[in-house]
């Protein structure tokens, strides 16, 4: 484990990353070529430190070994708050053995469980230590833990390592896509800021890096306009809406200005002159990306699903689904504890998604929630994908090959499902299923485009 | 001038006015045969007095989550043996008989639908009279304090955020109109749209005249149409054997409702179509969309989802279950609110530069 460790730490140190053949391409497809990755602010860093641009996250912070970078950062709960307030930490050394009743309309105080192989919260994401002789540099700092030790933390957020993450540049203990409300606080990858003008901004997406306005308008560019050059006019220029750039703003590194006559400044990402769309309602929409010869804009592309997967419309949207056409959902659990410990790995406590996919009886989980078992011989091209050999009497991961095992398919390390009650293409009647919408314990279509909530 | 001559004057006017009238429907909203209108408001219909004491002689149901986890764990325990219990019934309410009392609704009145034509000894009498009436999922609604008006939980959010989410932009097109009075056949195309709502000046209330593409992509499933006429200003359909309507309580939450021999019973304005969505509804639809609003809320309403089931399949009072014969689905109604609204048409919209639909690509199409 050390040796590939240390392997992959050389593949993964440098800022690139190579993403493998696109293998599902989705409706209104990414349009970043596909090793193109995000540029992002050179902040100023200690020693020992380095950037990784992850295929999802974008840049992150890593530390020398490779290993990701994370902020918990504190989240109200209907009932008190949780996770780390500003330039403290609230991740301790001691095993919670108890539940916190935080977003629950039941009680807390409850044994959670396997207390036995619990383990505390500095175990699972261990606090990144300070030297003693380390000192702040920009929007690093340092922090003292409550056992006087110091803990680095970026932007006022102590930071961390994770257990769930085995090799270099892997980002499985937390993500900065949106969970939407009511959804546990969630540990999220620490990185340097997009290297973006302002008045925009960029979010992770299943698709991809998004570029938006910093209102969360989505951001995009036309086939028909040339390198620096706006072909789009009079009733096009109505339609989608120039984003102007003040006259104080320069041309840096991938972003340029447009001269769309005397004075009127228009903003340029990689030579495409950029628009929002007078259509677009609500935030972060796709449908302009609709529109012939128009695409939203993305800084980098995230890896395709592999063949073994489609792409279903529904009433709600874009779902990927197996290769029947079955609507393929993901599992999200966050316990509901002092310490959010995630329990939607392999590694977790595997009573609470027996709740919910079976009322504890694991045939009956088999049977309503199938894994997507993996086609003999196919793997997967980018580390978002994988397959992983799973017990599925115990929902442990398992040794390849063993006895009973399944080799499933996995987004981000967590295996995918299909639902037993979805006959035909399009269905989604798991979405959903579980606690809080599927949030904290239950399940969740993989939507590659959905109509979202308010507004969308 | 003369008494007579002011009446003849009146007259007239008046009779202009209402001619006026008539070309401006047909001017209007009104416009080639066609009206449209959109969802504005809409609630699981519950008949409710100021009190309650009619309908609810028991009080509201007092069996919530909070309550039931209470007076099954008195002392907590394990997660897995307590809380986790009660989550894995949600998903798998039948693998436990229920277990706490659930209060139905008595009294005789209630909104809703004359569903299969007869005069039952179950059957509820309209506010206004007519007999016949079907609505069972009535019978565990209307002591729920959440499916109560005006501030129930399920009853306030899931109209209240019903204008926000695009998801839930459901569409009637009544065509082949002669007049929004009286109209021996009419079709009813049932349709969603993909603009917002227009809102009046306070913000909160949908203002007529407002225009809607059709979802023509996501929503194709949901095009679907019915038969009726116009009577007195009532628009009445004949029932559709399977009516699938969109409708998500919350974000992130869509669920379809799938309705059985669903009709509608609407009065017709130029400026709006209020009324009733009747049918039956699968006990597990109905259980689902419930679902929806996560246990939290749930325990505001004291609404516990297992016991919710079993109170359901108690009332359920059509479809019985070809092996077993006990009823899968339940006579229920909506009310319904909608605005006039302009629906645009494809070919409306030729030289306007629209968004096109491009499919999602498989590998084998790369």
């Amino acid at each position: 484990m050390k040796n590939t460790f240390r392997l992959a730490a050389a593949l993964f140190s440098v800022s690139t990353f190579t993403v493998g053949h696109a293998e599902v391409s989705f409706a209104a497809e990414p349009r970043a070529a596909a090793h193109t990755v995000e540029s992002y602010v050179k902040v100023p860093m200690p020693p020992g430190f380095q950037v990784i641009v992850n295929e999802l996250e974008g840049p992150v912070f890593a530390d020398a070994k490779g290993k990701t970078l994370y902020t918990w950062p504190v989240k109200a709960m209907r009932n008190g708050y949780a996770a780390d307030p500003e330039n403290k930490s609230v991740c301790g050394d001691k095993v919670v053995l108890k539940s916190a009743g935080l977003m629950s309309p039941y009680p807390g105080g409850l044994d959670l469980p396997d207390p036995e192989t619990r383990v505390s919260c500095v175990a699972y994401w261990p606090p990144v230590y300070a030297a003693d002789d380390a000192k702040p540099v920009g929007s690093w700092t340092i922090i003292t833990r409550e056992d006087g030790k110091r803990q680095w933390a970026y932007d006022k957020h102590a930071l961390y390592t994770s257990m769930l993450d085995r090799v270099p540049g892997d980002v499985l203990g937390g993500s900065t896509m949106s969970r939407r409300g009511d959804s546990p606080a969630a540990r999220e990858p620490a990185g340097p800021p997009p290297a973006i003008p302002p008045g925009f901004r960029v979010v992770s997406t299943v698709r991809g890096r998004m570029l938006l306005t910093d209102t969360r308008y989505s951001v995009y560019e036309s086939d028909n306009d040339g390198p620096n050059k706006s072909n789009c006019v009079n009733d096009c220029a109505r339609t989608w809406l120039p984003i102007l750039a003040p006259h104080s703003a320069q041309s840096q590194g991938e972003w340029s200005i447009v001269e769309r006559g005397a004075g009127v400044r228009q903003w340029a990402f990689r030579k495409k002159p950029l628009y929002t769309y007078s259509e677009d309602e609500a935030a972060a929409k796709l449908d302009g990306g609709d529109v012939p010869g128009w695409h939203n804009v993305y800084t980098q592309v995230a890896p395709a699903a592999p063949k073994d997967f489609t792409i279903q419309a529904t009433l709600n949207g874009d779902v990927l689904a197996d290769a029947r056409g079955k609507t393929v959902y993901y599992y999200s659990c966050g316990e509901d504890s002092a310490d959010m410990t995630p329990c939607d790995t392999m590694e977790s406590p595997q009573q609470y998604r027996f709740a919910v996919c079976g009322n504890g009886d694991v045939a009956k989980c088999l049977r309503t929630w199938a894994y997507v078992e993996a086609t003999p011989g196919m793997n997967s091209t980018s580390r978002l994908w994988s397959t992983v050999w799973v017990d599925p009497n115990t929902g442990r991961r398992a040794q390849p090959h063993q006895q009973g095992a399944l080799n499933v398919w996995a987004y981000r390390d967590r295996p995918v499902y299909t639902y037993a009650q979805d006959r035909a293409p399009g269905d989604f009647l798991g979405n959903n299923t579980g606690e809080w919408h599927g949030r904290w314990n239950g399940y969740q279509a993989f939507w590659i485009r959905d109509l979202g909530g308010r507004g969308g | 001038m003369s008494i007579l001559s002011k009446t003849f004057t009146t007259v007239s006017l008046c009779a202009l006015m209402a001619a006026a009238g008539a070309r401006a429907d047909e001017a209007g909203p009104l416009k080639g045969g066609r009206i449209g209108y959109v969802v504005a408001d809409a609630h699981f219909s519950v008949y409710q007095t100021a009190d309650g004491k009619a309908e609810c002689p028991q009080g509201l149901n007092p069996h919530g989550p909070r309550e039931i986890f209470k007076a099954l764990w008195p002392n907590g325990g394990k997660m897995e043996d307590t809380i986790l219990v009660r989550e894995g019934l949600n998903s798998f309410p039948a693998d436990h008989p229920a277990q706490f009392p659930y209060i139905e609704t008595s009294g005789n009145t209630a909104l809703g639908l004359n569903l299969d034509g007869k005069v039952g000894p179950k059957d509820f009498t309209s506010p206004e009279g007519e007999k016949g009436i079907d609505n069972a999922f009535y019978r565990v609604t209307g002591c729920n304090t959440g499916f109560r008006g005006p501030d129930g939980q399920v009853q306030l959010f899931a109209s209240k955020f019903l204008r926000g989410f695009q998801y839930n932009r459901m569409m009637i097109e009544i065509s082949g109109v002669d007049s929004l009075s009286d109209d021996p056949s009419v079709d009813v195309t049932i349709m969603r749209g993909r603009d917002p709502i227009l809102l009046d000046a306070t913000g909160e209330r949908a203002a007529p005249g407002g225009s809607q593409r059709i979802d023509e992509r996501y929503g194709k499933p949901l095009i679907q149409h019915l038969k009726g006429k116009i009577e007195g200003g009532v628009l009445v359909t004949e029932p559709e054997k399977d009516i699938t309507w969109a409708w998500q309580i919350e974000g992130g939450h869509p669920r379809a409702l799938h309705i059985r021999d669903m009709r509608l019973r609407l009065s017709l304005t130029p400026t709006k179509a209020d009324g009733l969505m009747g049918g039956y509804f699968d006990v597990s639809t109905l259980l689902d969309w419930t679902n929806g609003y996560a246990t939290h809320h749930l325990a505001y309403d004291r609404l516990d989802s297992p016991e919710f089931y079993w109170a359901m399949r108690r009332v359920a009072d059509a479809y019985p279950d070809p092996k077993t014969g006990e009823n899968t689905a339940l006579s229920s109604a909506i009310t319904l609110n909608m605005t006039q609204v302009f629906i645009q048409h494809p070919e409306e919209s030729a030289g306007k530069q629209v968004a096109v639909a491009k499919p999602a690509q498989t590998p084998s199409e790369r």
